[in-house]
């Protein structure tokens, strides 16, 4: 066996995979990676791992091996120091593998200038489904682990891993965009031409309130002449809905099942990832 | 064609529209059309039933564009008598003493009733479960008496009570867990609506019918004390 044991959890630990499918008409959020290109970046130095990835926001986690030995890969502009049984530090590149034995501590430091890393673990964290997933739902509490990643957490990991050879992946461009091409959203005759003109010839501020479900932008306020109160229905993320004080909200990976606010655009999906990534007070533009 | 429009909702999306109105008939063919598009065996990730809208979602735009032909094909022509699905009739043993109801009084004022008349007002209706929302196993229930219709509370409560039985304008509903919430809390029933352990997940389905039943606090307490699981409650509280 195979075991570590979280340290330190940095901050919004929690086990992600691609996504909760079929279950949305349960009420039941898709959840899943928020920005997706890092876990396929990683799957090719760690391709087995069993699409159970750790995200964490801001500041990343310490974990130590307890038992046996791992190889992980962390993903995300951020700085990773080894601690070794023997007290030296070793500092490793994202998007390489790292081969950590009894003892090895390894300490991810803070995002830079981006909000989200991961880090992928041959042969997975050992956890069974929920629901077909293995994402956290934080606040839904469904999940293989329903709950944030806790100190003291600890991981078993039955197979051992089968080479120790170093892989990098040196392809990796994570380019930062702030300029989104945007998708009618299904309530956009709810917003007059002027207001549409306000939309996209204006810069927006991803604001602090920003979390897994939702980034709240602050700009000039956009208002509806029908009405900011829709008959709920169902809602997708990437979606720029707009409540009756006229601030934007986008809907992210932890999105409400479904929504009563007009919605004025969607971004394209895979700018959901690249969106995820702008930190608070990044202005953002938009394009219809 | 049952629904008015079928228009895209971004590169992944889909929105079958069935226009601005909402109805109970208009529910039963967005629930009818929800159990045909399952069993078309199209590639979506998530279909998503409202009162009057379906959204449907998938992994990539091919993906859709496929799945958009096979429904303006298939649903053109389609009976959707012969379609509807098997559903489930609820009797519910729900409590409305005031340990469990902390806004009863409230609607009492309002509409200046009794407790007994909030009760039987409640109660004598068997409501249609439209869909299932907000949060895992939450149905939105309809319509309730027309004297008992109450806006939601000014200022949503931080905490609701898991199993709280509310009301908000048209419609009751039953919250599965402890969650923040606007509706106004009349009551409690006695064993949990949402089970990730069983096939079923959701106690309530869209398309079912759902009544409650008044119990008095001992009563309630008693079921409460059984801890049902979700294929006892089926047995025991549905035909």
């Amino acid at each position: 066996m195979n075991t570590f044991r979280v340290t330190r959890t940095g901050t919004y630990l929690t086990v992600q995979d691609w996504g909760r499918f079929h279950y949305q008409h349960l009420g039941v959020s898709p959840s899943g990676i928020m920005d997706q290109r890092i876990p396929q970046a990683l799957t090719k130095v760690i391709p087995h791992h069993q699409n159970q990835f750790l995200e964490f926001a801001y500041v990343g986690p310490s974990l130590k091996v307890e038992q046996g030995a791992i190889k992980v890969s962390v993903g995300g502009q951020c700085n990773i120091f080894v601690q070794k049984n023997n007290n030296t530090q070793i500092e490793h590149e994202p998007y390489t593998s790292i081969n950590l034995f009894e003892g090895d501590e390894i300490n991810i430091h803070n995002t830079i200038d981006s909000v989200y890393g991961y880090i992928a673990f041959e042969n997975g964290l050992g956890l069974e489904p929920c629901l077909q997933s293995f994402s956290t739902d934080i606040k839904a509490q469904i999940g293989s682990i329903n709950r944030p990643i806790q100190i003291g957490d600890e991981f078993k990991i039955s197979e051992d891993v089968r080479s120790w050879d170093l892989q990098s992946n040196k392809e990796v461009n994570i380019s930062k965009q702030t300029n989104f091409k945007v998708y009618p959203g299904p309530q956009l005759n709810y917003f007059s031409d002027e207001v549409l003109q306000t939309f996209i010839s204006n810069p927006f501020s991803i604001t602090t309130q920003s979390d897994r479900m939702g980034l709240r932008l602050e700009g000039e306020a956009l208002k509806s002449h029908i009405s900011h109160d829709i008959l709920s229905e169902g809602i997708l993320p990437g979606s720029i809905q707009v409540p009756s004080e006229g601030q934007l909200i986008i809907l992210m990976r932890d999105i409400p099942c479904t929504g009563g606010y007009p919605k004025i655009a969607i971004l394209a999906s895979e700018d959901i990832s690249k969106i995820a990534q702008l930190p608070p007070g990044t202005k953002i533009t938009f394009d219809l | 064609m049952f629904f008015k429009e079928i228009n895209h909702y971004g590169d992944l999306g889909l929105i079958l529209d069935f226009g601005s109105d909402s109805s109970q008939q208009i529910s039963q063919e967005v629930n009818a059309i929800c159990a045909l598009l399952q069993d078309l065996d199209l590639p979506q990730l998530n279909v998503i039933p409202s009162f009057n809208k379906i959204v449907l979602s998938f992994q990539n735009t091919k993906n859709r564009n496929q799945a958009q032909d096979i429904i303006e094909r298939k649903l053109a022509k389609i009976n959707l008598a012969k379609s509807q699905k098997d559903q489930k009739l609820w009797n519910i043993p729900s409590c409305y003493e005031d340990n469990y109801a902390l806004d009863r009084e409230l609607i009492q004022s309002v509409h200046g009733l009794t407790k007994e008349e909030v009760i039987s007002k409640h109660t004598g209706v068997s409501y249609y479960a439209y869909y299932i929302g907000f949060m895992p196993g939450f149905p939105y229930l309809g319509d309730i008496d027309p004297s008992l219709i109450t806006p939601r509370l000014t200022t949503p409560r931080i905490q609701i009570p898991a199993r709280s039985i509310g009301i908000a304008k048209e419609h009751t509903c039953v919250y599965p867990k402890v969650s923040p919430g606007g509706w106004n809390i009349i009551g409690q029933v006695p064993f949990d609506i949402f089970n990730l352990e069983h096939s079923r997940t959701s106690l309530f389905l869209p398309g079912d019918t759902v009544q409650f039943q008044s119990v008095s606090e001992k009563e309630f307490q008693q079921i409460q004390s059984k801890h049902f699981g979700l294929d006892e409650i089926i047995k025991e509280f549905s035909k």
